[in-house]
This record gives structure tokens, C-alpha cells and sequence, in this order.
């Protein structure tokens, strides 16, 4: 059997790209990480595999702890982790959720080709750089109140068509249909509530981001053509999730079950695995106020669409804000209650993904409509100096993950390590000179802390899903402009 | 007196810090964590040098005082857009903690500033040593 050993972990190799770490200790379960031989070196030279071993002790955890190939160390739970609990007789645990709630991605298509856009890409990154608000204490595209965010908890991108945000078709193409219907704002703090009021509409700072890209690769024209992706055309990338008021949620949570739980948490390896019993009233409060954060999340990427619709209508005559459409928008911090099937058996589960997205296959009810018939798509965003990938939900990632992939290219280098090996302005001119990419940001710093250097190769992690089966390959993107808080 | 110094963390980003009491050693954590948020800040003579806020939480433990501490600073960044600097804290601990502290809150619209998104428990380590406090925390990024 071949093995490998990162410190005090070692892995036996199941079979390709599927490693695993027994069972030992207070492990409910093995846990396994999907990952080639490139992409395991550098999940072992950080302590996510001690991480995904610590998530293994979370009560009621089913079949295996899970780290995705972009894994790499968090807090508590690994990034890139997923969980499957128990959800009669585990637990759930907002540490493992992340504090930024329903952190995702949605993609816009436009009608605009490259040849519309080069030569404007200076002009064009400006404008939206001006649109979008980013970095702290930018404020949000709409003045918030205490009705609109109630709203947003409540009635998700729902209160947002109510409102003239958002269109029918918006509704029809994001997971849920935009709205969680175990929402319960009345266990969302005020505090959250109140960091919640002035970010509606703004993409934050750290690695998110709103990007244009033009679609360089189709793989598998019959499921492209469902998503209506053509080479040649623009689409946008708006990465993103609830701000500070998700932040406030998983912080009050985690405080609560520390106060109300401690036996629980003091049979935990680490406190930011934070979890509250499954069945208990602390449990159904934070699994409604998370549900809520969800809401507040699609709100927060639909008001940035919005914005951008608007923008784009702005600099191009050609371009009305109808024409740009959502394409799909998928979380990747989240845990939701999915049944799947465990050894033959349909069981509840509290999914957990950590910097992981759902990959649901063709056929699968939860699947709106419009994709049913081709699975959902899965986007996964690479750095701002390489490609994105659209992925369709594989046919095996019910089996091998309750229906989960990658969520990007995942962390290689530290924010301080990156600032020391990069230079903002260095990398801002080499993207613009070498690769025609257009970054604007508040700060330098940000742009060197998120350098296309500090991340894992994307394709690889691409590579890996596919050939797992868990998400399948269906079109690349390439960056055409960037800006970030 | 109390000092940090930022430490590496593949996603996020880690504080370490020393004082001669427990008070000097949390007031130099959230120094730290406006370090991670800004590089530069005006000087508190400044036309918008900001004000002096206060600011009080109570809790269990010391562990729990410094994290509610340090949560209850991000949480006045974005409610009243500021970055706290200037941290001054004196903590109290007879059956519960308490935490006395003000901050110079100077006005997000004077500096460039990234987000911390939050305070988290992950390695997160408070001790009394020979001639003070030592404290190391993650900040989720």
C-alpha cells in the first residue's frame, strides 16, 4: 500500500487521486482528501490535514471527513473541507460553516464579445471600480434600513425583484431560486443586523472580487450550450457573501455554543469547531439565522448585478441591462440539510461545505429547473492572473462527496509572505502588459496579497475534479479586468 | 506598555503579542489587528485624527473576554466607520472578566483599509509568563 507522512498524519493512497487518513482516536470517521500527487504536497506543507482530522470528531459525522483538491489550512474546520453530520442525532457547526456565510459566486452573461471590450478595458474598469462599492467602509449599492434588511433575511433575491433589483429569470437561475425557506431572521442578532444595514451591495476586500472574463474553452459544447456559454463572449464573475452581518452570526453562534455546549466543545479538538447538538434549540436557531445570512448573501451578489447591469448598459450603446443574465450562483460556505443516500439508506444530513461547492448531478430535484437535465453548474474562480472554470455537477460526486467539488484555486502562500515577495504596483503593470488584464483595487496591498503567485494551480485542481467525476470540466475563462476592495 | 508582531497564516492572519499586565497585553492585539487592516493611519492631532471612544464587554474567561473584546472592535469599525487605533484596555478578572477599553476611532474615509471579517478561537492562546501576558490570535481574512 503506498503511503504518505506529513509530520504526525499519514495517508494511505485508496486509488487515484483518493487518500486516506484512517480512523484513530476520537475520529468518528476515516477522513479522506481528493487530491493528486502535486496538489497533496502542498495541502501537507500547511496544517489543513491536522485540521481535517480534528473536523472527523464532529458528532454524527458520515462516512468520511472531506477536503476538496483546493484544500488548505482555516480556522478550525479546513477550507475546502466538507462535512456530512447526522441531522437527527449529530450536530451542526457554525465553525465549519465559516464566518462569512454563504460566501459564493454568481456569473453574469453578457452579449458583449472581446473585440467589444479591447481597447476599453482601461475605461471599463474605472467605471466599475466607481459602481461597485469594495474595501471597508465603502457602503453598499442601496442605503440600507431595517426593512430592507429584514426583507433580505426573509425573502432572499425575492425582496430584490420586489424591490426592481432583480428579474423573474434571476430567481430562476441561482441555487435555491435566491431564497433559503428555513430562514428565521428573528435568531439573526442586532448587532448582525446593524453591520448588515450600511455593506447591501458591496463586495468587501480579501479575495473577493468582480471580474470580466471572456470564455476561451468549451469542453463539452451540448452542456455549454445549456449554460449558454460561447467562446469569444464576456461573462462576469462576482465573488462574494453576507458581510458583516454573516461575520456576526457564525461570532455570536460560536460564543453561545461555547457558553451552552461547553461538554460537547471540550470533547472537541479545537474551539472553532464550534457545534451545537443536533435537535437542540441552539442548534434550529443558528441553522435559521444561517439560512437567513444566506438570504442576505444572494441579495448582496444580486445588488451588485444590478449595479453592473447598469454600468455596462452605461459604457456600451449596444448593451441593454436585460441582456445581461445570470447565468447561475452557487455558495461555497454553507451547510444545508440534503438527504442522500448513506449505504443504501436515505439519510438527513447537515452538509457542511467550507470553502467547497455543491456539484449536484443531472436529475437531482434540488437542481433549478433550467439545468436539471445537465446537472448544475459549478463555477470555480481562479486567481486574478489565470483562468476560471464552469463546471457541470459530476455523476459520481453524490457518491464520493453528497455531491460536492473545489471551490477555486485555493491559498498556496500567507498574505505576509505574499506581501514580501510582491509588489501591488508590480503585479498591477505585469498583468497589464503580459496578459492584457486590468486590475484596480483600493489598495496595493490587496493586490499583492491576491498576486496569481499565491495560489494553487487551477487547473490542476480542475484537473483532478474531473477526472474524479465530481465536476466536470465545461468551459474556461480568462480575465479581462478585476476589481477588488 | 504592550507590542505585537503579525504572523504568517496561509488564509488568514495571526497576531502575536506581549504586555506587562493581561490589560496591556489585549490592547496590543487589537493594535495588532489594525496593522493587519492598515498600513498607515493619520496621527491623532490630525484634521481627521479621529475621536476617543469607549467601550466595555464582560465575559466567562479571559479567553472569552479577549475574543468578545476584539469582536466588539470590528463590530464599531463597521457600525460607526472607523479603524480603531490606539488601543488602551485594563481587564479585571474576579469570577467574571471584564474589559475596560477606548480607541482612537479614526474615520474609515481618511485611510485605505482591508477587511478583517472576525475574531476566531483557532490556536488562539493567552498566558501568563515571567514579567507579563502573552497572547496569539487568528483573524479570519
Amino acid at each position: 500500500m503506498t503511503t504518505r507522512e506529513f509530520d504526525d498524519v499519514t495517508l494511505e493512497r485508496v486509488r487515484e487521486h483518493v487518500w486516506e487518513i484512517p480512523q484513530e482516536g476520537g475520529m468518528e470517521v476515516p477522513a479522506r482528501v481528493l487530491a493528486s500527487e502535486a496538489l497533496l504536497e502542498e495541502i501537507g506543507e500547511d496544517d489543513s490535514l491536522r485540521q481535517l482530522k480534528n473536523a472527523a470528531h464532529l458528532p454524527g459525522m458520515t462516512k468520511h471527513a472531506l477536503a476538496m483538491p483546493d484544500a488548505h489550512q482555516g480556522y478550525g474546520f479546513p477550507v475546502g473541507g466538507v462535512g456530512a453530520v447526522d441531522a437527527e442525532n449529530g450536530c451542526i457547526s457554525p465553525g465549519a460553516v465559516g464566518f462569512d456565510i454563504n460566501c459564493g459566486v454568481r456569473m453574469l452573461r453578457t452579449p458583449l464579445t472581446y473585440d467589444d471590450v479591447r481597447g476599453r478595458e482601461e475605461e471599463l474598469v474605472d467605471e466599475l471600480f466607481e459602481a461597485i462599492p469594495s474595501g471597508l467602509g465603502g457602503g453598499g449599492v442601496v442605503e440600507g434600513s431595517r426593512d430592507a434588511v429584514e426583507g433580505a433575511l426573509e425573502r432572499g433575491v425575492e425582496w430584490a425583484v420586489e424591490q426592481g433589483y432583480a428579474t423573474e429569470a434571476d430567481l430562476a437561475h441561482c441555487e435555491d431560486e435566491g431564497r433559503r425557506p428555513d430562514a428565521q431572521p428573528e435568531f439573526v442578532s442586532k448587532k448582525a443586523k446593524d453591520r448588515g444595514m450600511n455593506q447591501m451591495g458591496s463586495l468587501g476586500s480579501g479575495n473577493h472580487f468582480l471580474e470580466l472574463q471572456r470564455v476561451t474553452d468549451t469542453f463539452d459544447d451540448a452542456v455549454a450550450d445549456a449554460y449558454g456559454l460561447r467562446e469569444g463572449e464576456i461573462v462576469v464573475l462576482i465573488h462574494c457573501g453576507s458581510r458583516g452581518l454573516g461575520h456576526q452570526i457564525c461570532s455570536n453562534y460560536v460564543r453561545r455554543i461555547e457558553q451552552e455546549h461547553g461538554d460537547l466543545l471540550d470533547r472537541l479538538p479545537d474551539k472553532d469547531l464550534a457545534a451545537a447538538p443536533a435537535g437542540s434549540e441552539l442548534a434550529e436557531e443558528y441553522y435559521g439565522a444561517m439560512c437567513a445570512a444566506v438570504n442576505f448573501a444572494w441579495v448582496n451578489r444580486q445588488l451588485i448585478t444590478h449595479r453592473t447591469r447598469e454600468t455596462l448598459a452605461e459604457v456600451f450603446d449596444a448593451v441593454d441591462a436585460a441582456d445581461v443574465e445570470l447565468l447561475y450562483d452557487v455558495a461555497h460556505n454553507i451547510a444545508k440539510r440534503e438527504t442522500h443516500d448513506v449505504d443504501g439508506e436515505a439519510r438527513e444530513l447537515f452538509v457542511h461545505r467550507k470553502g467547497a461547492t455543491r456539484a449536484f448531478p443531472a436529475g437531482r430535484a434540488e437542481v433549478p429547473d433550467a439545468y436539471r437535465d445537465v446537472g448544475q453548474p459549478v463555477i470555480i474562480p481562479g486567481s486574478m492572473g489565470a483562468g476560471s472554470y464552469v463546471l457541470k455537477g459530476g455523476d459520481r460526486s453524490l457518491e464520493e462527496t453528497f455531491g460536492s467539488t473545489a471551490h477555486g484555486a485555493g491559498r498556496l502562500m500567507s498574505r505576509t509572505q505574499a506581501k514580501q515577495e510582491f509588489w501591488g504596483g508590480d503585479v498591477q503593470d505585469d498583468l497589464a502588459e503580459q496578459d492584457h488584464i486590468y486590475v484596480k483595487a483600493n489598495s496595493g496591498a490587496t493586490i499583492a496579497e491576491e498576486a496569481p503567485g499565491v495560489y494553487k494551480d487551477v487547473d490542476e485542481v480542475v484537473r483532478v475534479s474531473d477526472e474524479l467525476g465530481i465536476g466536470d470540466r465545461v468551459a474556461r475563462t480568462f480575465p479581462v479586468c478585476n476589481i477588488k476592495g | 506598555m504592550g507590542e505585537f508582531t503579525l504572523r504568517e497564516h496561509t488564509a488568514d492572519v495571526a497576531v502575536e503579542a506581549t504586555g506587562d499586565d493581561v490589560g496591556a497585553t489585549f490592547a496590543a492585539v487589537a493594535d495588532g489587528l489594525a496593522a493587519a487592516m492598515c498600513d498607515d493611519w493619520p496621527a491623532p492631532d490630525a484634521a481627521d485624527g479621529g475621536e476617543r471612544a469607549d467601550l466595555r464587554v464582560v465575559a466567562e474567561n479571559p479567553e472569552a473576554a479577549l475574543y468578545d473584546y476584539l469582536d466588539e472592535l470590528i463590530y464599531e469599525r463597521d457600525v460607526r466607520a472607523v479603524l480603531p487605533v490606539d488601543n488602551e484596555a485594563r481587564v479585571e478578572g474576579n469570577g467574571e472578566w471584564s474589559v475596560d477599553a477606548s480607541y482612537r476611532g479614526v474615520p474609515l474615509s481618511a485611510v485605505v483599509a482591508r477587511e478583517v471579517k472576525a475574531v476566531t478561537y483557532s490556536e488562539m492562546d493567552l498566558r501568563r509568563v515571567d514579567g507579563g501576558w502573552e497572547a496569539y490570535v487568528v483573524f479570519d481574512v
